[in-house]
């Protein structure tokens, strides 16, 4: 696609320089261990997330799902360091072996967008609107790495050729580009430096399923190209299916349940998750009857005021006093993990999940 | 099909076209340029009957939710004509399009926006009924406590809450609320569950498809979140750029599509299940501008298996042996032997594709 543009040879050595330089960048390994972050509001503290731990493991994709409100971006926002000041964070988040979390503008510099960059999740507000596209890549690049404007440029149009944006509009502005044309322009922004780790923050949301599908596909692509490691947030398990290896389930700031993405949506231990994916609509096909579309009653609780025991209980069908007044451990089953009690009956749990009757008796109650 | 068959539409529109003129500088207009024009809509036929629901999908910018509007008449269609139970609104005005918006609502999108945040929920019910000077402030209390027991919302206790106490999903009945207290026979639920997550959408659409079979309402559901439409639409009609380029029952639309378009858009949906991931043609480019319609079939420029035919003639609207009414010139064989010099596409040969980018390619 990248149309052979004459450029003169110091400026294609130059590229050929850094393009090595970059491509030889390793992808990176992330372990979040305990993390917790919470605000002090004027009606006390909100626990925006508790305690959560996962690992991405180098040249991989981690889902992180769960619906609105349970924590998702905060923990993208905390690796990212774009948390207000004064974020009460606890945890480590060891990127390559090095924490990330509490350093200072100045320490970030080397880490964000060089070992660790992040596609948006409004493309619309992430660009600048008074420069021009090419102008904000460059601008990242030539942030990080010593070379000349000519030589930046060229690299952004490397990137625009890797997204399928024809090089011309690298001069646009962010209001020339459609929704879909303007995700892409924020992924090729965040692939410039060949990060080790991506973090894409619902990088498909509120587009259509022509534009998701062509979002989802370069994504994909990067994985496939580049080996890349990369952290996927969505509330469209479809996506994760489709995307990552292994997926993390987060409810109202806690993890509900982890594991390698085929194992949890075939087999989930966690009833919220049996929940989140009867209630996902699916297309139907040809000669199997259709599974009914249930909702899970009741809304996410009140995070300035953690329920003391599991915090999906007042929504889950199956809680008893336990799960009410205890909050539940990570029981590890295989190579998954969930934070139930009843992790053994998870069999007879995902059977009487697959029930509409069993979510709308308890709406009663709810 | 079903015991509606047999009653008259509710609301039918003929050959509807909307076209917004767009804007010249004063130098443009003085030199003669007629200002380009915007065909938002451009011949759309659509019909729904009581207690049905008929879904309009398709990408953004193809013109969804301009005929939704148009249909309420919050846009001025540019012609063809809209029948509200035998009476022709298309050009009404005054008190009669007052009469009419009385019969037809709409729900939007997003009910953190369409909610006045400084009104209480029972003010936000109560306002249509104030509007149109229906009963006393008695009878409208008992209308907005009728209408919020509809949605399953308890009255009591929150006909006096702002809509910032509510959840998205609560907000969203709130809005259903608000378009149902007029008692109309017509709502138009534009993209009604797409701002919602999913754990709620189901009971959203579930109120939506209970709601069409108890009132016996007439609904056109916009959404370009294909796998809702399967639920509560037994009619589902695809929309490109101004026009239905394919329309049916929705299992026939949604598991076995004809038009090049549905499919590309049927094959996009991620699915949860690997084994049902469909091999993907990426569909490239954008919806062409409506602005500059190509000529010809409208997804010719995207559509893999054109040819010079597609280009140059445009197909009709045409009745498939399954029931599906499909615009293609590889279902409808009229066009090509009334120009037989001009090469007909087939299915299943595709013409040419341009490459969408490198990572598209090594995505696979």
């Amino acid at each position: 696609m990248a149309p052979a543009r004459t450029r003169s040879p110091a400026l294609a050595r130059d590229l050929a320089r850094l393009d090595e330089r970059l491509s030889a960048k390793p992808a990176a390994h992330l372990k979040v261990n305990g993390l917790s972050i919470g605000y002090s509001t004027l009606r006390g503290r909100f626990h925006a997330v508790e305690d959560v731990s996962f690992e991405v493991r180098a040249g991989t994709n981690l889902g992180l799902v769960g619906e609105s409100g349970c924590g998702k971006s905060t923990v993208v926002k905390a690796l990212m360091g774009l948390l207000p000041e004064f974020t009460g964070i606890s945890g480590e988040a060891l990127l390559d072996g090095q924490n990330i979390l509490g350093l200072s503008d100045a320490q970030l510099e080397p880490i964000r967008w060089n070992r660790i960059s992040l596609i948006t999740q409004s493309a619309m507000n992430s660009l600048d609107p008074v420069y021009c596209i090419g102008d904000q890549i460059c601008e990242a690049i030539l942030a990080h790495e010593k070379v000349g404007k000519a030589v930046a440029w060229a690299r952004a149009e490397e990137m625009f050729a890797l997204v399928g944006l024809p090089a011309e509009r690298l001069y646009e502005f962010p209001h020339q580009f459609s929704g879909g044309m303007r995700q892409r322009a924020v992924i090729a922004m965040a692939l410039a430096l060949n990060a080790g780790m991506l973090l894409a923050d619902e990088p498909t949301t509120a587009l259509d399923p022509i534009m998701q599908s062509q979002i989802m596909s370069r994504i994909r692509g990067i994985h496939e190209h580049m080996r890349r490691s990369m952290i996927l947030v969505t509330h469209d398990i479809a996506v994760v299916a489709e995307t990552c290896e292994a997926v993390v389930v987060m409810y109202a700031g806690k993890v509900a349940e982890s594991g390698p993405t085929a194992d949890v949506l075939e087999r989930p231990l966690h009833p919220y998750t049996m929940g989140l994916q009867n209630a996902f609509p699916r297309l139907p096909v040809r000669g199997q009857p259709r599974q009914p579309l249930i909702s899970i009653p009741g809304t996410v609780p009140n995070l300035l005021l953690p329920p003391s025991g599991c915090r999906f209980a007042s929504r889950c069908p199956f809680a008893t006093d336990l799960c009410r007044t205890t909050a539940p451990q990570l029981h590890t089953v295989g190579a998954q993990s969930a934070a139930c009690h009843y992790t053994e009956r998870a069999d007879e749990f995902r059977a009487a999940a697959a029930r509409p009757e069993t979510w709308r008796n308890m709406r009663v109650g709810a | 099909m079903t015991d509606t068959t047999a009653t008259r539409p509710v609301i039918e529109a003929r050959d509807l076209k909307t076209h917004f003129q767009g804007r010249t500088g004063i130098f443009t207009a003085l030199a003669g340029v007629t200002p380009p024009v915007a065909r938002a809509l451009d011949g759309v036929d659509i019909s729904i009957r009581e207690k049905e629901i008929v879904g309009l999908v398709g990408e953004s910018g193809c013109g969804k939710s301009t005929l939704g509007m148009s249909l309420v008449r919050m846009y001025q269609p540019t012609s063809g004509s809209i029948t509200f139970s035998g009476d022709d609104i298309t050009h009404v005005e005054g008190r009669k399009l007052k009469d009419y918006r009385r019969q037809a609502q709409i729900i939007f999108q997003d009910p953190y926006s369409s909610l006045n945040p400084r009104l209480t929920i029972g003010q936000i019910i109560e306002e249509p009924l104030v509007i149109h000077g229906i009963g006393s402030a008695t009878e409208r209390r008992a209308k907005v406590e009728r209408a919020l027991d509809l949605v399953r919302i308890p009255a009591a206790e929150n006909i006096h809450r702002f809509p910032s106490d509510l959840s998205g999903g609560q907000r969203q009945r709130i809005a259903i609320a608000r378009a149902l207290v007029l008692e109309p026979r017509f709502i138009v639920a534009d993209e009604p569950v797409s701002m919602l997550d999913v754990s709620i959408q189901a009971s959203v659409l579930e109120l939506l498809d209970e709601l069409s079979r108890e009132l016996g309402l007439a609904v056109l559901y916009i959404s370009h979140d294909i796998a809702t439409v399967g639920y509560i639409c037994k009619h589902v009609a695809v929309m490109y750029l101004g026009r239905i380029v394919e329309e049916g029952r929705a299992e026939d639309i949604l598991a076995q599509p004809l038009h090049p378009y549905t499919q590309r858009l049927m094959a996009a949906i991620p699915r949860m299940d690997p084994g049902e991931v469909p091999e993907r043609v990426e569909l490239r480019g954008d919806v062409p501008s409506p602005m500059n319609v190509p000529p010809g079939c409208r997804f010719s420029s995207r559509c893999p298996y054109a040819t010079e035919l597609c280009r140059a003639v445009e197909p009709d609207l045409t009745d498939q042996p399954g029931g599906q009414r499909v615009r293609c010139h590889i279902h409808d064989d009229r066009a090509a032997k009334a120009r037989p010099e001009l090469e007909r596409p087939q299915a299943g040969r595709i013409t040419e594709i341009e490459d969408a980018g490198l990572l598209a390619q090594t995505a696979g």
